[in-house]
């Protein structure tokens, strides 16, 4: 299929539909209301169905009902709204159904305001919800890439029978760029059938439940460990990062994700001709973190910088991965304010020169 | 000083005192409203911009306040915190500009018949004759792909608006990612579209390298050639971020 131009969240929708998802429940928010709107606008198109729920709470409760029929289900909110889902994200996990959220944050808390940011990474990485249970987090840096990780995030869903989220900054729902859609995708993971759907059973198999109430605490120990045993296999085999100009010799290493990645991959093309040497690390899952992947590129930097539309929280994953063996400096913005390339460079011209200055001693 | 200082010719089809732009969400009708707002300005018009965008919530007009104000151009739009606010606030001055035109008014409006309605409530203060109603078109873009359904987009923004469009503005790109051939085949599909509508089609737009690999080709309606002023944070060069132009995000 030759590109169309498209916004953010058209592609995110479009992705869905293409990842075969039939079935979308949710309700308007800024700044990610095309993506209901192109859903409702779509999925008749292909047999589906579009349902706007009366809040954020019930929406999350219709996915978790959809996707115990098997079906791939989608969701799609932004910040305030995603606080809302929580309960029923929680009990998704708890009763291992596959879905898919997309959160394009929006600058908080509270009700905060509409503008791009990305403070919603502890509530996307580390919970959110109650219990112990993970979301699988997936990070994309282009509307390509969104659309990409969307068809990627109902396999990976399907795959671990778990909630997938893909978390966008507000500006990569409303930018527009360039995208393809491959005609024929290949899934990113072998995928079985469903036998564990809740379909009706006219008694020729064992009854399927759809569960996350375990009251005998050795058999929710067991439930318990049987989830973790399933975050263990994604920390081995779904870390997903790239990393820009660290095939070159360099004192400072950015490490960024999203559209922050973006304005940081800039800053450093305008830093190399200023005999500045840096290079850029982005995670593309925050969950599973790239911490071995972003120890070995650290090594090769004297100083390491973290940018945030945040007042700092993947920088405590950058903290772990890095186990004190690096100085850590950070970056960010808040309220909904971007970071220029100008302000990346600055601070990266800055770290360098103090680091250069400690090593002549 | 930027490339649309540099060039005060390319408004030079549009008589009307008023122009107002609608179109499919994201056809680029604010870039083109900025662009032709610097146009008018450089060739010392007196010029108001109205932003009328009560659909997306991030790069409106309005977000280029100071960046207007600069350059001498009247901005119409919510001010403090409002600028920021997904409503859908239409301010009263709109309407005697519309009205009585204190030299030129160029107006923004929203994406789709749902933009497009705002533009409705205010169609009985539009004077015929002194106002041109362009609908940009973008081929590129979901749901005007064909011709169908570019003249499906147009007759819902006219009822919508309770206005009769005079005319198609042809803007069939893909970025930087824009060949001439883009804009040729756009302009192709423009005037079937204007074929089926009985309108014309008042001016093809191509950025600026683009309209290079244009030249010596003939266009059957007036190239305007476009300055790339909204832009992500992390888009073009150092100097081009420095110049302005209008980077409209915070």
């Amino acid at each position: 299929m030759a590109k169309k131009l498209m916004k953010g969240c058209e592609a995110i929708g479009e992705a869905a539909v293409k990842a075969g998802c039939k079935l979308f429940f949710g309700y308007p928010i800024t700044p990610q209301n095309e993506i209901p709107e192109y859903m409702a606008h779509r999925l008749p198109q292909v047999g589906g169905t579009f349902v706007q729920a009366e809040s954020e709470v019930a929406a999350s409760n219709m996915i978790y009902g959809a996707a115990g029929s098997g079906e791939r289900v989608f969701t799609s909110s932004s910040s305030p709204g995603i606080s809302l889902m929580q309960e029923g994200i929680s009990y998704i996990a708890g009763s291992e159904l596959p879905v898919v959220i997309v959160n394009i944050m929006r600058a908080g808390p509270g009700l905060g305001g509409i503008l791009p940011s990305q403070s919603d990474y502890f509530q996307a990485t580390k919970g959110g919800g109650h219990g112990d249970y993970r979301l699988l987090v997936l990070a994309p840096w282009s509307v390509q890439e969104a659309a990409d990780l969307v068809q990627d995030a109902f396999d990976l869903a399907d795959f671990y029978r778990n909630p997938v989220m893909v978390l966008g900054d507000g500006l990569i729902g409303q930018m527009m760029e360039p995208v393809e859609f491959k005609p024929e995708r290949t899934p990113c993971k072998p995928l079985a059938p469903k036998e564990w759907a809740a379909t009706g059973c006219s008694g020729d198999r064992p009854t399927n439940i759809v569960n996350s109430l375990f009251l005998d605490p050795e058999v929710l120990e067991r439930h318990n460990q049987k989830l973790k045993a399933k975050y263990d296999r994604m920390v081995r085999d779904e870390v997903r990062c790239a990393s820009y100009g660290t095939d070159r010799p360099y004192d400072v290493l950015v490490v960024a994700y999203g559209t922050v990645a973006r304005v940081s991959s800039t800053a450093l093309d305008d830093l190399r001709g200023e005999g500045v040497d840096a290079a850029l690390f982005r995670p593309i899952t925050l969950f599973p973190f790239p911490h071995a992947e972003l120890r070995a590129a650290a090594e090769k930097a004297q100083e390491v910088l973290v940018v945030e539309l945040s007042t700092g929280q993947m920088i405590e994953d950058v903290r772990l991965a890095l186990e004190g063996r690096k100085p850590i400096h950070f970056l960010g913005r808040q309220g909904g304010m971007l970071i220029s390339p100008e302000a990346v460079a600055e601070k990266v011209k800055a770290i360098q020169a103090s680091s250069a200055e400690v090593r002549r001693g | 000083m930027t490339t649309f200082d540099r060039r005060p010719d390319a408004c030079a089809a549009l008589a009307a005192p008023v122009v107002i732009l609608v179109g499919h969400f994201g056809s680029g009708k604010s870039e083109i409203a900025l662009n032709l707002a610097l146009g008018f300005r450089a060739r010392g018009e007196d010029v108001s911009i109205v932003d009328l965008d009560v659909v997306k919530p991030y790069f409106r007009c309005r977000q280029a306040r100071e960046e207007l104000r600069a350059r001498g151009i009247r901005l119409v739009a919510p001010a403090g915190e409002h600028a920021h606010a997904d409503l859908p606030i239409i301010l009263p001055a709109i309407r005697s500009l519309l009205q009585r035109p204190p030299g030129r008014v160029l107006m923004d409006v929203g994406g789709d018949p749902v933009g497009a309605r705002a533009l409705g409530s205010l169609s009985d203060a539009v004077v015929p004759g002194a106002t041109e109603l362009l609908v940009v078109l973008n081929f590129l873009r979901p749901y005007t792909e064909t011709v169908d359904e570019a003249v499906e987009m147009v007759r819902a923004i006219e009822t919508a608006a309770r206005l009769r469009a005079t005319g198609l503005v042809s803007n069939t790109h893909l970025l930087a990612e824009t060949t001439p051939a883009t804009v040729v085949e756009g302009v192709q599909m423009a005037e079937a579209t204007a074929a089926r509508l009985q309108l014309p089609v008042v001016a093809a737009v191509a950025d600026e390298p683009t309209a290079r690999g244009l030249a010596g080709r003939t266009l059957p309606c007036p190239l305007l050639v476009l300055e790339r002023l909204i832009r992500p944070p992390f888009e073009g060069t150092r100097e081009q971020r420095k110049v302005g132009p209008l980077f409209v995000l915070n």
